[in-house]
């Protein structure tokens, strides 16, 4: 008797607790389902443009569009998994002078708040790519997609301003400052 | 009396084209060159997108110098000349167009095979015409470089012939792809 009083309570708890912050727009945790998701980054070489994915990434996303207060996404990718379809290019990326993955293995990004805008939404996050945090605001739609949801959108960097570009690959004249990142992020609703 | 059978020289179209395509060839040569021997890198980067622009610039002139050829045929070959000196030029002038069309192609199978797009100048990218294939890319290295070596014997042979043409033979085959000089040197004349 006293085990089922105690089981209600805990419900009732639970589901108190479920309401209330239902009622004040508590984003849904979602993370990106690896094989259905896509971290790509466009630069220009020697004039012509170039893309490149990163393989292994993990997004942890907790967003709802009428809770953007408390809304967070957090993605830690790992450089190592860099892959520009061509193995000597991937090589000069991964080495000291462009990401140096033997000492900065990851990027992390975080964001810091977002923001409605009139295609979707906009987050101003940190990146930390060679030790150097940024801020790098990124543009995005989100689409309810049954349980889950999809996260598309962009952003735009300057590799320097992270350091990635040392030595000869400090001139912007064959590979250009600026890098577009792309994304699309198939998420899955956390249980 | 004898007949020359020169037509004259070159159309000053044609002749702007040879002369543009030979300074753009000695270019490629000395740029590629120079970048074989540079390790992976920023500065043999820059070599490499110079080497890729005038070669697209070189693919895009040799298209209008046949097509012009086409419509205006070079003069006629000197009287002097034996059948087998005859058949020699044909063949070698033959074998510059393949080549002119050859290298840049060659080099830009290369460039789409490595994933590395071609841009002309900065200003446009030209299309990858084959998808990324490192097996590709080495046979493609392989035959650029081939072709490469090609030209250059032919160029010696085509320079030594020439010179060969003005001085030896003091025929007007030299003169008549120069603009600004008399075509009086009907030599030929003199020795037969």
């Amino acid at each position: 008797m006293r085990g089922r009083r105690a089981a209600s309570l805990a419900l009732l708890a639970a589901a108190t607790v479920w309401a209330a912050s239902s009622a004040a727009g508590a984003p849904t945790g979602y993370s990106a389902d690896p094989h259905q998701s896509r971290l790509e980054f466009v630069g220009v070489q020697a004039g012509a443009e170039f893309k490149g994915v990163f393989h292994k990434f993990t997004a942890d996303i907790q967003f709802a569009p009428e809770a953007l207060a408390s809304s967070h996404f957090d993605v830690q990718i790992e450089l190592n998994s860099v892959d520009t379809m061509d193995k000597d290019r991937d090589t000069t990326i991964r080495g000291a002078d462009i990401f140096d993955v033997a000492h900065f293995p990851t990027a992390h990004y975080v964001t810091r708040s977002f923001a409605k805008t009139a295609t979707g939404y906009t987050a101003v996050g940190a990146l930390t790519l060679r030790g150097v945090t940024k801020d790098v605001p990124i543009d995005f739609q989100f689409t309810q997609a049954g349980t889950g949801a999809r996260l598309e959108g962009s952003a735009k960097l300057k590799r320097l301003d992270f350091g990635a570009g040392q030595g000869d690959w400090k001139s912007t004249s064959e590979v250009a400052d600026a890098v577009k990142v792309n994304f699309v992020l198939a998420l899955k609703p956390n249980n | 009396m004898p007949i020359r059978t020169s037509s004259g020289r070159y159309t000053a179209v044609a002749q702007t084209l040879h002369w543009l395509i030979a300074a753009l060839i000695v270019t490629q040569f000395a740029l590629a060159i120079s970048a074989d021997d540079l390790p992976i890198g920023a500065h043999k980067l820059a070599l490499l997108a110079r080497h890729k622009s005038f070669g697209m610039t070189v693919l895009m002139l040799a298209v209008l110098r046949l097509l012009w050829r086409l419509r205006n045929p070079p003069p006629e070959l000197p009287a002097g000349m034996t059948q087998v000196e005859r058949v020699l030029a044909r063949i070698s002038h033959a074998a510059f167009y393949v080549l002119l069309l050859a290298m840049p192609l060659t080099g830009w199978l290369m460039s789409s095979a490595k994933n590395y797009s071609v841009s002309w100048f900065g200003l446009f990218t030209w299309p990858n015409l084959i998808a990324k294939n490192e097996a590709a890319f080495d046979v493609l290295r392989s035959t650029h470089h081939i072709l490469g070596d090609v030209l250059f014997v032919i160029a010696v042979l085509h320079i030594l012939a020439a010179l060969k043409h003005h001085f030896w033979n003091r025929d007007d085959v030299l003169l008549r792809m120069l603009p600004f000089v008399k075509l009086d040197r009907a030599k030929s004349e003199d020795r037969s």
